[in-house]
């Protein structure tokens, strides 16, 4: 029954996430078509008459109102909306308690917020933040009820648990990249790559489920908007089409060549990378002002109306109207009959722009003009990622890497997935992702090699993209493994240490002042047995949470009430099931003086047979154990089974292999 | 007993076995023969290859060079050659209409006129050839010997293409049903005709200007009526050539298209629209305190004698 349950929460996942990438599709194309035939008409009246730069006012005022809209949203709302969302889905799935990640809140903001950043024509995609999206609708979907809107369902509360609740959030992100891409296994990957710490089989093919729905709905649902009812060819938000087979052969002597694209591929990620990195660092120190923050991405989008409008004006290159029109072609300083060549490339949402790139015919670019649109197309983006709006940065460097590979003018498919496996660093799932996106496995292995070689060379140089961004914001991510050369350290030297322990039979008073004690921000206490007369720390009996003391207290659990009459019944799972995941905070907990003479038995409810390491284990062993079983709180105890210290997820993430060899970090409160 | 009743079934076993191998073999080379079922004439596939070399000597401008001379084969076939002639007549007839498309459309290609001018060759092919694909009442068609006899299908190809070629340059859209130009089209070449001659008057005088000027009624009515066309679904291939060849003289021959002018407000906003980042970023730069970072100190256990810390190594 329970496993029924699950299937049926997945394929609820899998609809529910289709939908809302459709609905993000249709809305952004509505919006930008406004937007677009508004300036179209103004440019193409101002050409005959003159006084272009009301024009260029009139677009750059369009793209600021639009994104204003949504970087408001997200900076004065719901700040973890900003970015693409795939670093905090990460970060999620590694264990890492991300305050509001997946909330309905962030979920409703985002999916504006990311209408409002490519309809206002900065240089995004749509593809992370519709990961993002994915998970949220997981997270609550599979719960059974709204924490927000205060409803409760009374459904799956069996799931109501980080255990549980993990696993669905890695099936929503592969919908969301299935959503996204119209590559189910690629989204399998994709969840598998990121967050397999704690992977199992069945998972395996629930995940799967999820995605094949969720690519199907889209697929269904946007066939009906487009007015053909049953045609199943939208399978995912971005559309590279068909491929012609004949114009994807390849010889064996073009290998060298794809490999060549992989390095350029990688140094261009690892130049975006460092110069996001810098500007990064520059808008945490001084940008850090929700006023400042929606001004900064206001200008962006000004600046990226700007910057467009000055390529399409200032480009000599017109072109014959081919087959493959764009949908708003600008006319400009050509002759009649022809179309100004930049405009298919910037008067576009970026989607389009890749779709052009990809399926025009031979001769339709000039080299000149992709060169330029390639270099002012590479600034904008690394400028843009970062802004409090939400947006991906996928498209982006698909963009640009279409566009250079275009360039050189071999092979069309295989140039994007230098750049993108240059930024990103995701190999796998990307090449699958690649190869379901543009329906042709004939291409899978040099797509692979590219990518491959891109990774190689960018990881040379600089980070992924999403994990400086992790790092930047100061999580502690844990990778798969500890760092090298870290075995001389034991544990002794990486735990916490005194560690606040309770007895068996403890004060309320006493749990009270240490759980409000703002300077100890502990979710764990080990339980000892009893405090000798010395400071030496007891014997340890089990462990217990935070969220559990709270409600505990809450449910006023006291030893002297259970007794007496007042008590109605025995507390129950239910009780804790219900306050997941919010747990109210201590300050809200009221306990009279009276009630604080009062003893708790915390034998009841601790964990018996918490998990522990002697003092001399080595950090790899810690770290190998911490990661494995997802641990929170490993206590470490001495030959006596006395409580030494206590390692948690902040004491194993700060050792990292830097340029000197073993370094620590210092971890900020943020 | 029981050793002769299991031979006994043993060898019956065999014998249905065998029989139903060779009921399956015959069943295979039956269907492998298969292709040959459908049309069931060989025959007079044989019959039809004389026939034609007899013809050729009737024909007095054949220039029969064919290795197979008449002597060799009996001319005892000649009954049936009744039944074909009505083919052969079909036959002939296609050719000849084909030819008088074809050279109709090749004279029409540049400039394309081929709508205009061969319309009525067209549907005299199609009307040749919809008299050879139908079923007729009478006890032979036509269609089989003519159309389905060989591989090369020499007769469907041809006409496929011609159709093909037809259906591309959509000549239907600028005819009526009753196969002649419509009034769309004659309107268009009306205004196509007035804007030429107002070229050829100003381009003799040699002024362009003037040109521009004063032919620019005229092309921007002509620009007009094209897009309404456009958007009817009214073209073919001869409009929009006509079209094409228009702007190309109107644009690049002489030169009347927009030329660019005032850049000096275009790049004076651009490089105010650039500036503002620059001004922002100084100003929170400089204005803005810098955000501390309050770190958390790890709680480390005092270190003993014997035991380093990270900072010791």
């Amino acid at each position: 029954m329970l496993e029924i349950s699950r299937w049926v929460v997945c394929a609820l996942i899998g609809i529910l996430t289709g939908l809302v990438a459709c609905f993000i599709d249709i809305a952004v194309e509505q919006l930008a078509g406004v937007k677009y035939i508004v300036v179209k008409h103004s440019i193409d009246t101002f050409t005959e008459v003159g006084g272009l730069s009301i024009s260029l006012i009139l677009w750059a005022a369009l793209n600021a109102a639009i994104v204003v809209v949504g970087a408001v949203m997200v900076a004065f709302f719901e700040p973890v909306a900003a970015g693409s969302g795939i670093p905090q889905i990460k970060c999620y799935l590694n264990g890492v308690k991300i305050p509001h990640v997946v909330r309905l809140k962030t979920l409703v903001i985002k999916v504006f917020g990311v209408i409002s950043s490519v309809a206002g024509g900065l240089a995004v995609g749509k593809e992370g933040p519709m990961i993002h999206s994915g998970a949220v609708i997981a997270a609550g979907v599979s719960q059974g009820r709204s924490t927000s809107l205060k409803r409760d369902f009374k459904i799956f509360e069996y799931f109501r648990r980080d255990t549980e609740k993990r696993d669905f959030v890695s099936a929503g992100a592969a919908a969301g990249v299935s959503a996204a891409f119209g590559a189910p296994v690629g989204g399998v990957l994709f969840s598998l790559e990121e967050g397999a710490s704690f992977w199992n089989q069945m998972l395996t093919w629930r995940i799967f489920f999820a995605s094949m729905v969720s690519t199907f709905t889209l697929n269904f649902f946007l066939g009906i908007y487009h007015g053909k009812v049953g045609d199943l060819s939208n399978p995912g938000l971005i559309n590279f089409g068909r491929f012609e087979t004949e114009a994807m052969e390849y010889n064996i002597y073009e290998i060298p060549l794809f490999i060549f694209m992989g390095v350029m591929g990688g140094v261009l990620g690892a130049i975006f990378n460092t110069l996001n990195y810098w500007l990064t660092i520059f808008r945490i120190r001084y940008i850090h002002r929700p006023c400042l923050q929606v001004t900064e991405a206001v200008l962006v989008a000004a600046v990226t109306a700007t910057v467009s409008f000055a390529m399409i004006y200032f480009s000599d290159d017109c072109q014959p109207l081919g087959e493959n029109q764009a949908e708003y072609p600008l006319q400009l300083f050509c002759s009649d009959g022809e179309y100004n060549s930049m405009a298919t490339a910037f008067f576009n949402t970026p989607e389009k722009s890749v779709r052009s790139l990809f399926h025009d015919p031979p001769g339709s670019y000039n080299p000149q003009t992709l060169g330029i649109f390639t270099l002012s197309y590479f600034l904008l983006a690394f400028w843009t990622y970062g802004l409090t709006v939400s947006a991906g940065v996928f498209i982006p460097s698909l963009l640009i890497g279409a566009a250079w590979g275009r360039l050189f003018g071999i092979f069309l498919a295989s140039m994007t997935n230098g750049s993108v496996s240059g930024i990103v660093r995701m190999t796998l799932s990307l090449t699958v992702i690649m190869v379901e996106a543009t329906g042709n496995v004939t291409y899978g292995l040099p797509i692979m090699l590219v990518l491959m070689t891109a990774k190689i060379v960018g990881d040379y140089f600089v980070e992924g993209l999403y994990d400086i961004h992790i790092k930047l914001q100061s999580v502690p991510f844990l990778h798969w493994e500890a760092p090298a050369t870290s075995h001389a350290l034991t544990a002794r030297e990486v735990m916490s240490s005194p560690v606040t322990c309770f007895s068996r039979l403890e004060k309320v008073g006493n749990i009270v002042d240490v759980l409000s004690n703002a300077a100890t921000n502990n979710n764990g206490f080990p339980v000892v047995s009893e405090f000798s007369a010395s400071d030496e720390p007891g014997r340890l009996c089990g462990l217990i949470l935070r969220s559990q003391l709270i409600v505990l207290l809450k449910h006023k659990v006291f030893v002297e009430r259970a007794h007496s009459s007042l008590i109605q019944r025995k507390l129950q799972m239910k009780d804790f099931r219900d306050a997941y995941p919010r747990f109210p905070p201590i300050q809200s907990i009221h306990v009279s003086q009276d009630e604080r003479e009062c003893m708790m038995d915390l034998s009841e409810f601790m964990n018996p047979t918490p998990y522990t390491v002697p003092q001399e284990t080595s950090l790899p062993r810690v770290f190998k154990l911490f990661r494995a079983l997802g641990l929170r709180h490993l206590v470490v105890v001495d030959e006596e089974n006395r409580v030494v210290g206590l390692v948690t997820r902040k004491d194993l993430a700060r050792y990292h292999l830097g340029k000197h060899g073993l370094e620590e970090m210092q971890i900020s409160q943020t | 007993m029981r050793e002769v009743v299991k031979f006994q079934f043993y060898e019956i076993k065999m014998c249905l076995l065998f029989i139903f191998g060779s009921a399956i073999s015959l069943l295979f080379v039956e269907v492998s023969e298969g292709t040959t079922l459908e049309t069931n004439l060989p025959l007079k596939d044989a019959e039809w290859v004389r026939n034609d070399v007899l013809r050729s000597l009737a024909k007095p401008e054949a220039d029969d060079q064919s290795p197979y001379s008449l002597g060799q084969f009996s001319l005892g076939f000649l009954d049936q050659l009744e039944v074909s002639n009505q083919c052969l007549e079909l036959l002939h007839s296609f050719s000849i209409k084909c030819v008088s498309h074809v050279d109709c459309t090749l004279r029409n290609a540049r400039p394309v006129r081929v709508c205009e001018n061969c319309y009525q060759d067209f549907s005299n092919l199609q009307e040749v050839y919809r008299n050879i694909s139908q079923e007729s009442q009478v006890n032979v068609s036509c269609r089989d010997t003519l159309l389905r006899s060989d591989r090369l299908q020499v007769i469907v190809s041809v006409y496929e293409f011609l159709n093909g070629f037809w259906g591309k340059s959509e000549c239907s859209r600028c005819l009526t049903k009753e196969d002649s130009i419509s009034n769309d089209t004659l309107n268009f070449m009306n205004a196509l005709n007035q804007s030429l001659d107002c070229f050829q008057k100003f381009q003799q005088s040699g002024n362009l200007s003037e040109l521009c000027k004063q032919c620019k009624g005229n092309y921007s009515r002509l620009s007009e009526l094209y897009s309404q066309m456009e958007k009817n679904f009214t073209l073919c291939i001869d409009l929009e050539d006509a079209m094409n060849m228009t702007r190309r003289l109107w644009s690049k021959n002489f030169n009347c298209s927009f030329p660019r002018e005032e850049t000096v407000p275009v790049i004076a906003v651009s490089s105010f629209m650039l500036f503002l980042p620059v001004i922002f970023y100084l100003s929170s730069f400089l204005h803005s305190k810098q955000k501390k970072r309050k770190l958390i100190p790890p709680k480390r256990a005092k270190s003993s004698n014997n035991l380093m810390n990270i900072q010791d190594k």
